[in-house]
C-alpha cells in the first residue's frame, strides 16, 4: 500500500523534476552559462535591492511638496508629480496647456496611423497636411484661441512638432533628391550627391550651429525666421537627406521593366515616377521610413543646444525652483521615459506592421 | 525645339544652376551687408591671435596665451580622443552584447536585450545629462574613492588610474617599440607569402616573438629604473599623479560607449544570423569546437555583412562626440564656438567646424571602406 503510493508519487514526481530539469538546463546547462547565471544573478540581487529601495521603499510620493522629499531618503518623486505639467509643457501657458495636450495626442495618432502600409494613399499626404494646420493653429493660437507665440512653446509638444514637421516638409524634398539622385542629367546627379553627402557627413550639431549663429548673418532682417524656425529648417534639412537615401533604396529595388513599361504606355517622366515608380518605392521603405522617424524624435533632443525649450531644457527649468531640493536624477529618468515610451512603442508598432505584412504576402 | 529631349534637358539644367547662382548672390549680398552694419571684418587673421580661454582637459599641452589656431586642434584632439577609445570599447563591449543576445541563457540574452533597447530608444543628450546628474548624485567625495582596482579609484573628483611613466627621454622606449613592430611585421608579411606558396607555415613568427619578449626583458631589466608605473596617490582634497579623467570626460565616456555597444551589438547579431546554418554544421562535422567555429568560420563570414554598417557607427561615433557639449567637456565644437563668442568671426569659425567635420570624416570611411574591400569576398 504504502509501496504503490510511493510509486504514484514518484512517478507523479519524475516528469516534474525533468521538466524542471530541461527548463533549467539553459541557464546551468555548461560550466560557462552557470558561471554566467550566477555571476548576473548576484549583480542584479545587488543592483536590483539598492534600487527597489531608491526608487520604491524609500521614495517620497504624496502628498508632492518639498517637505515630502526632505523626509525622504530614496527618490523625490513628489518633485517630478509636482512639477510634471511644467516639465511636459515648459513655459507655455499654463491655462493654455490642453491646446498643447491636444497638440501631442493629435501627432501621436497621425504618426501611428501613417506607419500603416495600408495608409499610404494619395489621401495622406493632405491628411499630413491637415495635421500640421490644426497643429499650428491649436499651439500658436488665432481664429478664436489666444495667441502664443513660439518662444514660449515648450517640453514635448515641441519634441513631436519639430518631429513631424522636420519628416513632413522634409519628405517632399527627399522625393526630389532622391530622384536627383538617379537623374540622367549631370547637373542635377552633381547637386543632388553633393547635398546629400554633404549634410550627412556632418554632425546634426553643426547644423544647428549654421542655423542659429549664421542664418541671422546670410539673411536680411525683414526675412529672418525666429529661433524657433530656423531649428526646425536646420532638422528639415537634415531629415531630407537622410530620407532621401532611405527613398534610394527603394527605388533601386523597383526593376527597370517597370520604367520601360511605363515609357511604352506614353507617360512621360513625371507622370511614370507619380503612378509607377514612387508607390511601389515608397511601399518598400516603409519600415526603413518608421526608423527614420524614431531617430528623429531622438535627434530633435539637440535643439537644447541652441536655446529652445525641449524637455530637457523644461525640465532643467523645473529644476532651478529654490524651493525644492533639485532631483535631477529622478527628473531625467522621467524625460529619459518619456522619450523611451516614445520611440519603444512606435519601433514595436512597426514591427508587428512588418511582421503581419511579411506573413500576408508569404 | 521644345519637344527635343536633349534640348530640354539642357535648359532645365542651365535654368536650375542659374537659379542657385542667383541665390547664392542673393545671400552673399545681404551678407557683406549685415557684416559691414554690424562692423565685423571677415578673414583668418585672429586664428594666429592668442586665445585667452582656458581648456579645462587638454591631450595636448595647451595654455591661454596659445593663438587660436592652436586652440582648434586641441580642440579637435580632445574629440578624436574620445572618438577612438569609444570606439575601441564599444566594438568589443558589441561584440559580446552581439554573441549574448544569441546565448541559450535566457538570463544573458534578456539582459543584452535590455541593453540594446534601452541604447537604441533613448537619444544620447537624455543619456548623457542622465549619467551626468547620476554622478554628482551618487558618487563618493575624494576622501571616501570607491576602490575600483589597485590604484585605480573613482569619486565625483573623477576616475584616477596609474600611468607608465619614464623619468628620462622618450626616445628608447619609442624606438623600442618601434623596432620590435618592424621585425613583427616582417616576420608575418614572409610567413604568410611562403603558407600562401607553399601550404606549410614557417617558425618565422614565432622565432620573432620569442626574440621580442627576450629583447623586451632585457630592455626592461636596463632601464628598470627608468620606467616606473605612476600610481595616484591620495594628497590633500584629491588624487594626485597617474592619469586622472575629469566626471565630465568619464560621463562622455561611459554614455557614449553604452550607446554605441547597443548598436553594434544589433550589427554583431545580424551579421551572425546572416551566417548559413550549413556553414555551422560543416564547422561541427569537422571536429571544431564552439570557440573555434566562432573564430575560424563564423566570425571570417559574419565580418562580411558587418563591417559597412560598422563604418557607418564609427562615422556616427565621431559626430556623436560633439555632443560632449552638453556636460561641458571641450571639444573641438565647444572650443570652436567660445572662439567664435569672444572673436565674433561667426561665419570663419562654422565653416571650418562644417570643414573638419567633412574631412575628418570622409577621411574616416575612406580609410574604412578600403578595410572593407579587404575582406569582401572576391568574386572570380
Amino acid at each position: 500500500m504504502a509501496d504503490t503510493a510511493s510509486n504514484t508519487i514518484a512517478r507523479a514526481a519524475a516528469p516534474d523534476a525533468r521538466s524542471l530539469l530541461r527548463r533549467l538546463a539553459p541557464f546551468f546547462g555548461t560550466p560557462l552559462n552557470a558561471a554566467l547565471t550566477l555571476i548576473l544573478l548576484w549583480l542584479m540581487v545587488r543592483l536590483g535591492s539598492l534600487l527597489v529601495d531608491w526608487a520604491i521603499l524609500n521614495a517620497a510620493l504624496f502628498p508632492a511638496e518639498p517637505e515630502t522629499c526632505a523626509a525622504a531618503t530614496g527618490a523625490c518623486w513628489s518633485f517630478v508629480i509636482a512639477k510634471s505639467g511644467q516639465i511636459l509643457f515648459g513655459i507655455y501657458p499654463p491655462a493654455e496647456r490642453w491646446r498643447a495636450g491636444l497638440v501631442c495626442i493629435l501627432i501621436i495618432i497621425t504618426l501611428v496611423a501613417s506607419a500603416r502600409p495600408s495608409a499610404w494613399r494619395p489621401g495622406l499626404a493632405a491628411i499630413w497636411v491637415g495635421m500640421m494646420a490644426i497643429v499650428l493653429w491649436l499651439m500658436g493660437g488665432g481664429f478664436g484661441l489666444v495667441s502664443v507665440p513660439t518662444s514660449s512653446w515648450g517640453g514635448l509638444p515641441v519634441t513631436l512638432i519639430l518631429t513631424v514637421f522636420a519628416i513632413g516638409l522634409g519628405f517632399p524634398a527627399a522625393i526630389l533628391l532622391a530622384l536627383g539622385r538617379r537623374s540622367s542629367l549631370p547637373v542635377v546627379r552633381t547637386l543632388s550627391v553633393l547635398f546629400i553627402e554633404t549634410i550627412r557627413g556632418l554632425p546634426l550639431l553643426s547644423l544647428l550651429f549654421v542655423a542659429s549663429i549664421l542664418l541671422p548673418l546670410f539673411l536680411p532682417e525683414s526675412l529672418l525666421p525666429d529661433k524657433f524656425v530656423r531649428a526646425l529648417l536646420a532638422l528639415t534639412i537634415f531629415a531630407a537627406a537622410y530620407l532621401a537615401e532611405v527613398l534610394r533604396g527603394g527605388l533601386q529595388a523597383i526593376p527597370g521593366g517597370q520604367s520601360e513599361a511605363a515609357e511604352a504606355l506614353g507617360l512621360n517622366y513625371w507622370s511614370t515616377q507619380r503612378l509607377i515608380i514612387l508607390p511601389q518605392a515608397i511601399r518598400i521603405v516603409i519600415p526603413a521610413l518608421t526608423n527614420t522617424i524614431i531617430v528623429m524624435i531622438k535627434n530633435t533632443s539637440l535643439v537644447l543646444v541652441v536655446g529652445l525649450f525641449d524637455l530637457i531644457s523644461s525640465g532643467k527649468a523645473a529644476l532651478s525652483d529654490p524651493a525644492w531640493p533639485a532631483p535631477s536624477t529622478e527628473t531625467f529618468l522621467f524625460i529619459g521615459l518619456i522619450y523611451f515610451a516614445l520611440a519603444f512603442s512606435f519601433a514595436r508598432f512597426a514591427d508587428f506592421l512588418e511582421r503581419s505584412g511579411a506573413e500576408k504576402r508569404g | 525645339m521644345l519637344q527635343d529631349v536633349r534640348f530640354r534637358a539642357i535648359i532645365v539644367q542651365i535654368a536650375l544652376l542659374a537659379g542657385i547662382a542667383a541665390l547664392g548672390s542673393m545671400l552673399f549680398t545681404a551678407t557683406a551687408r549685415n557684416l559691414e552694419l554690424r562692423g565685423i571684418p571677415l578673414g583668418f587673421g585672429f586664428l594666429w591671435r592668442p586665445a585667452n580661454f582656458q581648456i579645462a582637459e587638454t591631450i595636448l599641452p595647451y595654455s591661454s596665451s596659445d593663438p587660436n589656431w592652436w586652440a582648434a586642434v586641441v580642440g579637435l584632439s580632445n574629440s578624436l580622443f574620445i572618438s577612438v577609445l569609444v570606439i575601441l570599447l564599444a566594438s568589443v563591449i558589441g561584440l559580446f552584447i552581439g554573441i549574448g543576445r544569441l546565448s541559450s541563457n535566457p538570463l544573458v540574452s534578456g539582459l543584452c536585450r535590455v541593453w540594446v533597447e534601452v541604447a537604441r530608444n533613448t537619444p544620447l543628450v537624455v543619456l548623457l545629462i542622465f549619467n551626468y546628474a547620476l554622478w554628482w548624485e551618487i558618487l563618493p567625495l575624494a576622501t571616501e574613492a570607491w576602490k575600483l582596482a589597485p590604484g585605480t579609484h573613482i569619486s565625483v573628483r573623477g576616475l584616477s588610474m596609474p600611468a607608465l611613466g619614464w623619468s628620462t627621454s622618450a626616445f628608447a622606449p619609442v624606438a623600442f617599440v618601434g623596432v620590435s613592430a618592424v621585425i613583427l611585421a616582417g616576420a608575418s608579411y614572409a610567413a604568410r607569402r611562403r603558407q600562401i606558396e607553399t601550404g606549410s607555415r614557417p617558425a618565422h613568427v614565432s622565432a620573432a616573438w620569442l626574440f621580442v619578449a627576450v629583447a623586451a626583458g632585457i630592455f626592461l631589466f636596463a632601464y628598470r629604473d627608468v620606467i616606473s608605473l605612476d600610481i595616484p596617490e591620495f594628497r590633500r582634497a584629491n588624487f594626485a599623479g597617474g592619469w586622472s579623467l575629469t566626471p565630465e570626460l568619464t560621463t562622455i565616456l561611459i554614455g557614449l560607449t553604452f550607446y554605441t555597444a547597443g548598436f553594434i551589438g544589433e550589427i554583431v547579431r545580424g551579421g551572425i544570423l546572416a551566417v548559413r546554418k550549413g556553414q555551422w554544421e560543416a564547422a561541427t562535422a569537422l571536429g571544431l569546437s564552439r570557440g573555434q567555429t566562432y573564430r575560424l568560420v563564423v566570425v571570417p563570414l559574419a565580418l562580411r555583412s558587418i563591417v559597412p554598417p560598422l563604418n557607418s557607427q564609427y562615422i556616427n561615433v565621431v559626430k556623436n562626440s560633439t555632443l560632449a557639449i552638453v556636460v561641458g567637456y571641450q571639444d573641438f565644437m565647444t572650443v570652436v564656438s567660445t572662439m567664435i563668442n569672444k572673436t565674433s568671426h561667426a561665419i570663419e569659425g562654422v565653416a571650418i567646424i562644417l570643414g573638419v567635420f567633412l574631412a575628418v570624416n570622409l577621411a574616416l570611411s575612406a580609410l574604412l571602406n578600403a578595410y572593407n574591400r579587404r575582406i569582401a569576398i572576391v568574386e572570380r
